[in-house]
């Protein structure tokens, strides 16, 4: 199950990190690496 | 490279801070405070010696046992089922720290429930610890969560059914005072749950003791919750703390509400069991700020309120309910508990020493007993 959890957050991370760096917007970008916070954490099983 | 690109590459490296700094902080939670055990501590233990299916796990947990040598009873006081509820766990470490015995066995876990002192509740803004002053600097005791970290237990279920067959919500499978008598392959919290059971069993405990607080709007406060089997046993302790103008309400444990220590204790394993509360303002939901001066002065303006307009079952005025008052309270009634039971079954006499009174605990305060530095 924790494999299948860390597949998820993996692939939403790489997602996010790769739409950061499309979006031209500035707030966008900054929406963005907000949510990556949470994602992150979450990949490293951090709570 | 465009524009975007350095300001995606300055957002990462804002990201990577704020993460660094974020984890360092929730993995701090995952240090255990070292605790100091009187000199009469016979064994340190572990939970995962009784269950080895715990062992290396996050529900591990320390266990102090204290021996005479004159045969006697045997006490178990568990601290710490619920993290968020301070004067249980604190009350533990004191005896852990202070206890001396001269009859019978005292079993104490402090961190009943120790994954759950590793979080906090998402969304109550509670700090993450609080200090109490000892003489010479102060300690700090974190201030957890009443479930078990789900970083350790996984998903929760939709509906959970208990070892004991009830319905319950699924986060509640996370809950140690749900999860009795324990499952040996179940949840992480079932584990626990199925570990203190036998040590209960292994240990032939007479008497079982689960130190909890309480919202001070929740009817069962400032309450001696027994099992059937104990029924006399509470109400002569009640009495006794009445004598010291100690208001102790006696609640019966409903035999349809399984799955908590009080019911399940007595039913599976025959043990005298009761369920100790006190009033915590920092545990309601009239609560304002959470602080750590909540925690420790129990002050609340809205509390103050509510009792006013009768919403309360305790008396709740700006004097608040200070932790060493609710600590003295289940210290006092941990006495008149053990001093009943040798009244009612002779032969499981437990002579206790070295409990700082309560009249000692409101002049001193807490810290004075209370052993190290951080």
């Amino acid at each position: 199950m924790q494999i299948i959890y860390h597949i998820i957050v993996f692939y939403l991370t790489v997602h996010f990190i790769w739409y950061m760096f499309k979006e031209k917007k500035f707030w966008n970008q900054l929406s963005a690496a907000i949510v990556l916070i949470m994602l992150l954490l979450r990949l490293l099983l951090i709570k | 490279m465009k524009s975007h690109h350095i300001t995606g590459i300055l957002w990462i490296i804002m990201v990577a801070v704020i993460c660094y700094v974020t984890a360092r902080s929730f993995l701090s939670m995952h240090q255990t405070e070292a605790l100091h055990p009187s000199h009469f501590l016979t064994t340190q233990n572990t939970l995962s010696a009784y269950f080895s299916g715990l062992k290396d796990s996050p529900g591990d947990t320390d266990v102090f046992v204290f021996e005479s040598q004159n045969p006697g009873g045997t006490l178990l006081i568990l601290g710490g089922t619920h993290p968020n509820e301070p004067a249980g766990y604190i009350t533990a470490i004191l005896l852990v720290e202070n206890l001396g015995i001269s009859q019978g066995k005292v079993i104490i876990i402090p961190r009943s429930n120790n994954s759950g002192f590793t979080h906090s509740d998402p969304q109550e803004g509670n700090p993450q610890r609080f200090a109490i002053e000892i003489p010479g600097g102060e300690r700090a005791f974190r201030y957890g969560s009443r479930l078990t970290n789900p970083i350790h237990q996984w998903p929760d279920p939709v509906l959970y059914v208990n070892p004991s067959g009830q319905r319950l919500s699924g986060t509640e499978s996370r809950n140690l005072n749900r999860c009795y008598p324990g499952r040996e392959r179940g949840f992480l919290t079932e584990k626990i749950a199925y570990g203190i059971m036998a040590l209960i069993k292994k240990e032939k405990v007479d008497l079982a003791v689960d130190l909890h607080e309480a919202a001070p709007e929740y009817p069962v406060i400032n309450a001696i919750v027994f099992h059937e089997n104990s029924a006399e046993l509470a109400a002569l302790a009640s009495m006794k703390l009445q004598t010291q103008d100690i208001e102790i309400r006696l609640e019966a444990s409903p035999p349809n509400l399984r799955g908590l220590s009080h019911r399940e204790w007595g039913d599976s394993a025959q043990v005298k069991a009761i369920l100790l509360e006190t009033a915590n303002a920092s545990h309601g939901r009239l609560k304002g700020r959470p602080t750590p001066s909540l925690i420790l002065d129990g002050k609340d303006k809205n509390y103050v309120k509510a009792a006013k307009l009768g919403r309360l079952f305790v008396p709740f005025d700006e004097k608040g309910i200070p932790l060493r008052q609710r600590v003295s309270r289940h210290l006092a009634a941990l006495k008149a508990l053990v001093a009943s039971l040798e009244e009612l079954h002779p032969e499981l006499c437990i002579k206790l020493e070295n409990i700082p009174s309560a009249a000692e605990l409101q002049k001193a305060g807490i810290g004075t007993f209370l052993k190290g530095q951080k």
